[in-house]
């Protein structure tokens, strides 16, 4: 599987190429139809390297060009590139990460932001086909300094900050690896400005093999002494 | 209008400017304050700024005039951008009213420019994002629709947060936190292993809801937490099975739960019943076995274990009362 399934958060990933981790890019561009080879990876490079305008890595709004999804077969012509907007979605054997929970708490300074980014996961969500559970607001945090107001004595002055905290709770249940790698990763491009998240995953797995039967049944007792 | 070689550099708050070759520099600063090039560097260069230079254009109208009712919006603002006032066509008004006044229009308004926007993300822009990412999301199993047949299936819960913000570094030392959580009727043991079990864990053990919580931040990245709970709830397992010779020597007082048999209070009572004669006549032994068998001593065996066992209460009390008084026939 390419790309580390530990980290789930994208901004860990390899910078130059943002990988969903079940699906595969092929090393090398092969689809039937497209007999000119490219490695993607090069391919990616040199794309970058050969437009003229620098692209964003975000969405730009150009959904047939699959720059960070997928694979695009590459027809090289003299000095352009064209691109055909083939895609090639690979999927892989193993088995795909259970999620029983997907808690996302943001947090901002200013509620009317945190309100706009709710109504943008909630109907994310909803049209990706994700249950959702609480969408809920727990209550604000206020942390307040006094500090001296001048530089030099004048003790019985002082000034008051405050830094206030808004938060905002967003519960997914019942959620595939793959899904929610896809899901996290648009919501985590779309965080706004001055806005942090924090993500708890609950996964469901089941018990190893080597807990399933003790090692001891047959051979019950030891005399020698343990460890 | 257009004026001749001005070059207006903070275009925020900024007056239009009219005439042909002569400047008025009283721009007005609301918000913010705008410099003007004065005209000595035209003059400098003499006649060559008449015929040289091609008039500059104004601003000229903005593009909200020129926008569709039906346009695309997506493709406006396609991704991420600070407010633009002349693309947007809406009557926006932000920021707290001079005196006597309304809040400032949209034009040159930096409060509006500051906050974070959300217009690229508009319910059309979501769902063509949404249709663009389905084909990579895989459905939730549908025979594992309750929580229960999760449980079942599944038993062993793992944990872990991830934490997303800006600042000198992405990384965050509390990422690499596991719990794992799992159920200790779930796994294979038996009654010895189980009792085995609760006493090596511990605390990390919750009576009530019989889970088994252990959670693991010595290690510095996530996946080996993962695999250092994983091995701790191998070994527990496996320790528990065991059956050490020194566990032979397991005293009354590190019982987990009390039992009555063979306890003082079940040797008082036999020999509280003996001395006032309240049992058949017979051998000894046989007289205690016969007491053991009658009912009002059972009762008063359970009233004394309910009281020892659980936590005391006004009808355990109650009860052991009642018990004795029906044993001492008081």
């Amino acid at each position: 599987m390419l790309g580390s399934s530990q980290c789930s958060c994208w901004l860990q990933k390899p910078k130059h190429l943002s990988r969903l981790s079940r699906i595969q890019l092929p090393k090398y561009g092969v689809s039937e139809g497209n007999k000119r080879k490219q490695p993607v990876n090069a391919g990616l490079a040199s794309r970058t390297a050969s437009r003229s305008r620098t692209r964003s890595p975000i969405f730009s709004g150009d959904f047939n060009r699959p720059s960070a999804v997928g694979t695009v077969a590459n027809t090289a012509t003299a000095n352009r590139t064209v691109y055909s907007s083939v895609y090639s979605i690979f999927k892989d054997n193993k088995p795909d990460t259970l999620f029983q929970k997907v808690v996302v708490l943001v947090k901002a300074h200013d509620r009317a932001v945190l309100d706009s980014y709710e109504f943008f996961a909630t109907m994310a969500a909803k049209e990706l086909g994700i249950t959702m559970g609480k969408v809920f607001e727990p209550p604000k945090d206020i942390e307040r300094l006094t500090l001296l107001k001048s530089v030099h004595i004048y003790k019985k002055h002082r000034v008051q900050y405050e830094m206030r905290t808004h938060y905002r709770s967003i519960e997914l249940l019942h959620v595939t690896g793959c899904t929610a790698q896809v899901y996290l990763e648009y919501i985590q491009r779309n965080l706004p400005e001055g806005v942090a998240m924090e993500v708890t995953k609950t996964t469901m797995e089941k018990i190893p093999d080597h807990i399933l039967e003790p090692m001891w049944k047959d051979h019950p007792i030891d005399d020698k002494s343990s460890k | 209008m257009a004026s001749f070689g001005s070059k207006v550099f903070l275009s925020l708050g900024r007056t239009n400017v009219s005439g042909v070759g002569f400047r008025k520099t009283g721009n007005r600063a609301t918000y913010a304050t705008a410099l003007t090039v004065n005209s000595s560097t035209n003059k400098a260069r003499g006649g060559k700024g008449s015929t040289g230079r091609r008039p500059k254009r104004g601003p000229g109208e903005p593009r909200t005039e020129k926008m569709a009712l039906d346009q695309d919006w997506t493709s406006v603002y396609p991704a991420a951008t600070p407010f633009r006032a002349n693309a947007i066509p809406l009557p926006l008004r932000m920021g707290y009213p001079v005196k006597r006044g309304i809040p400032p229009e949209k034009k040159g308004n930096l409060e509006l420019i500051k906050i974070p926007n959300f217009l690229h993300l508009t319910p059309a822009a979501i769902r063509k994002h949404c249709e663009a990412l389905k084909p990579f999301c895989t459905e939730w199993p549908s025979a594992l629709d309750t929580d229960t047949k999760c449980d079942e299936h599944f038993p062993v819960k793992i944990q872990s947060t991830d934490y997303v913000s800006a600042g000198p570094s992405i990384r965050n030392p509390s990422a690499r936190v596991v719990h794992m959580k799992v159920r200790l009727s779930c796994l294979n043991l038996d009654d010895h292993a189980q009792k085995k079990m609760l006493k090596l864990v511990g605390d990390r053990y919750c009576k009530d809801s019989d889970i088994l919580t252990i959670t693991t931040e010595s290690c510095p990245l996530r996946q080996q937490n993962y695999d250092h709970a994983m091995y701790l709830l191998t070994v527990l397992y496996h320790e528990s099975w065991k059956i050490e010779p020194w566990e032979a020597e397991k005293t009354r007082a590190d019982m987990e739960e009390y039992s009555w048999e063979d306890s003082t209070s079940q040797k008082n009572i036999l020999d509280t019943l003996l001395r006032i004669n309240l049992a058949g006549e017979g051998e000894e032994a046989e007289v205690r076995e016969q007491l053991l068998g009658r009912e009002e001593v059972l009762e008063y065996k359970d009233s004394v274990e309910t009281l020892k066992n659980e936590e005391p209460s006004e009808r355990n009390m109650l009860r052991y009362k009642e018990a004795v008084r029906k044993v001492l026939k008081v």
